[in-house]
């Protein structure tokens, strides 16, 4: 096991900028997940540590060495790809044993590491098949097993549930995290599903355009999101925002939306008088109020779901979604009152999109 | 159903009409089968005939005095035998020469990426719009100033590349070897050599099988540049010796349909064997040369 440190990378394809100036420090033994939309660069992070890209500015360093010119045998890393990328002519003992094979291992030696890997990933009864008798997730499970039996310092997995249906995602998504109990070995994992990154990850890398935006743990990243972008992209349902002005309203500060609601705004907040801002409130943080009291509006669509209630109320010219734990009879067209909870929406600064703190 | 007929009486109806439509088309294809082996079966029956009875009318497909004079004419009087052995030294020995750099610059030209490498396979690309007559002369001086004319080395000098397996090797490695294969193997500890005899040959097994089948035959089949390159009869292939039948005032046909009749042998042997390549290849390409 080893810890990872990216130090200012950076990655070019031609003129476009892929990676810039990236630090992450991944601790010894934890569970990182580099997450964000397609295109920015988590996967390229991902395999410039592989060693499958250059490394254009920066070092990365694995277990205190700096692996720049290491080529990608030498870094001590096994990676899991998306398509598994097993190979088709060989079996599946021949695939898990083939990174020992080439590293010259007694054949009684990689007889008894794969056996052992097959046993705890649930595969000794298909090591003499082939890759395309197995189903999906058998496959991802080889692909695991070819990473386990080399006991690398670093995983490295690049979106290796994406292609698992819903239901073996989750079941997968456990056994990996099993495994990382087990191993405690340090493992970099890319997604873009966030839900992913947050049952998983000890730690979440939120990456967009080739920048860190944030990183921290899953709770803290939900609780102080460090801006819009953040704030939209972790959580599910997406979290609303309200564009306004902080305003004086009766000695206090207050929110204003552009519909003329005003929220109430944390004192201390920082925010001056008059400063165009936005206020994000996630979804599951609304609850029902009285008339007049909150947001209010005509409810356009409404989703009960038995444990809960989604609806999406038009506020004038802003629409808001929330997750109601509370049964709600109502359809659409009715009016419906909503206010956020103390203490849980976000100000964002509208110029900057960065957080200023909890309204 | 069928347990209970009249129930549905059109089902039976459709069933015997689709029988009829299957028999007819069996009908179709069995009649044209005929007429396209027909030739090679009175190639083979003539090699059997006296002078009389080849041109005698209506033609018999079993000889009535089957004689083997022909065959015994040719295999004397001709070296027909070492015309079948320089066809098939020339035909393997390409075929190897083929499979080997097509492989290899097809996986490179699929896989590496640097921009010479892209006017290099536009370069391959044009080389199989230029017609083998238009440098079939100056190849010949090549040959004979390298001092390997009437030799199996002269014979393969224009039979050593062929861009169209380039190019389908080239297509077969873009589409059935991801990258991430290659990945996965460098970072498993595969060295390059490795990763191309280990994972990218065993891959490409089918493509390579279809290749070479169809690169036997272009050398099998060539012509024109063993006819120029191989000057003595010793030298010669047996499409240039099967030539020598036919002058340009007679046909030895007794002689030429025996000589062809001991010909078929080796091809239809290896097209047996290599029968399912053959198929694939053409299907997945749409081309045959």
């Amino acid at each position: 096991m080893a810890a990872v440190e990216i130090r200012n990378v950076a990655k070019s394809f031609g003129p476009t900028d892929i990676i810039r100036n990236v630090n992450v420090e991944v601790p010894d033994g934890a569970f990182v997940v580099l997450v964000g939309p397609s295109g920015c660069g988590k996967s390229t992070l991902l395999r410039m540590i592989a060693g499958l890209e250059d490394i254009d500015k920066g070092e990365i360093v694995i277990g205190g060495r700096v692996i720049n010119d290491v080529e990608p045998k030498h870094r001590d890393i096994a990676m899991v790809f998306q398509n598994y990328a097993l190979y088709p002519h060989m079996t599946i003992a021949e695939n898990m044993g083939f990174s020992l094979r080439l590293a010259k291992q007694s054949k009684t030696e990689i007889a008894r590491r794969v056996g052992d890997a097959a046993r705890i990933l649930g595969l000794t009864d298909y090591l003499h098949r082939f890759p395309k008798q197995l189903s999906g997730g058998q496959r991802q499970r080889v692909a695991m097993g070819r990473a386990i039996v080399r006991q690398p310092q670093v995983f490295l997995f690049d979106e290796p549930l994406s292609n698992l249906d819903a239901k073996l995602r989750v079941q997968m998504r456990g056994e990996l995290k099993d495994m990382h109990a087990r191993f405690k070995t340090t493992t970099i994992y890319v997604t873009h599903d966030q839900i992913e990154a947050m049952t998983m990850a000890d730690l979440i890398v939120v990456m967009r355009d080739g920048v860190v935006e944030q990183i921290g743990s899953p709770l803290d990243l939900y609780d102080f999101p460090a801006n819009m972008f953040v704030g939209s992209f972790i959580g599910s349902p997406a979290m609303n925002f309200l564009t306004g002005t902080v305003r004086q309203h009766d000695g206090q500060q207050v929110f204003e939306t552009g519909s003329g609601f005003r929220l109430p705004v944390a004192a201390g907040a920082g925010a001056s008088n008059g400063l165009a801002a936005t206020l994000g409130i996630r979804p599951e943080h609304l609850t029902l109020s009285s008339r007049g009291e909150g947001l209010g509006g005509k409810i356009v669509t409404i989703e009960p779901t038995g444990s809960e209630t989604f609806v999406v109320v038009q506020l004038g010219a802003d629409k808001i979604s929330a997750l109601l734990r509370q049964r709600l009879t109502a359809s659409i067209g009715d009016e419906l009152w909503l206010a956020p909870q103390a203490g849980t929406t976000h100000l964002f600064d509208s110029a900057t999109t960065k957080r200023l703190v909890s309204a | 159903m069928s347990a209970n007929p009249s129930s549905n009486p059109g089902g039976k109806r459709r069933r015997i009409r689709k029988m009829l439509v299957d028999r007819g088309i069996d009908v179709v294809l069995l009649v044209f089968s005929l007429l396209m082996l027909l030739p090679l079966v009175f190639l083979v029956s003539n090699g059997f005939k006296t002078p009389q009875e080849m041109l005698a009318w209506p033609p018999t497909i079993i000889p009535a005095n089957p004689t083997i004079d022909n065959f015994a004419a040719v295999l004397q009087g001709t070296p027909l035998l070492r015309w079948i052995f320089n066809s098939i030294a020339f035909a393997v020995l390409s075929t190897l020469a083929i499979l080997a750099t097509s492989s290899i610059a097809g996986y490179i030209l699929a896989k590496f990426r640097y921009r010479s490498l892209n006017v290099i396979f536009a370069l391959v690309l044009a080389t199989a719009i230029v017609p083998f007559e238009v440098y079939m002369i100056p190849l010949y001086f090549q040959a004979q100033s390298l001092g390997i004319l009437n030799s199996l080395w002269g014979l393969l000098l224009g039979y050593l590349v062929m861009s169209f397996g380039i190019f389908l090797i080239r297509q077969n490695v873009i589409h059935s070897i991801p990258d991430e294969l290659l990945e996965a193997a460098r970072i498993d500890g595969a060295g390059e050599l490795w990763i191309f005899f280990r994972i990218v040959l065993p891959l490409l097994r089918g493509a390579l099988g279809a290749l070479g089948v169809l690169a036997f035959f272009q050398a099998w089949t060539a012509f024109a540049w063993p006819m120029i390159v191989a000057t003595n009869r010793e030298a010669y292939t047996i499409e240039v010796g099967l030539a020598l039948f036919q002058t340009g005032f007679t046909v030895d046909l007794g002689r030429l349909s025996a000589a062809s009749a001991l010909v078929l042998i080796p091809s239809i042997s290896l097209f047996v064997i290599l029968r399912r390549n053959f198929v694939q290849g053409v299907a997945s390409t749409g081309l045959k040369e």
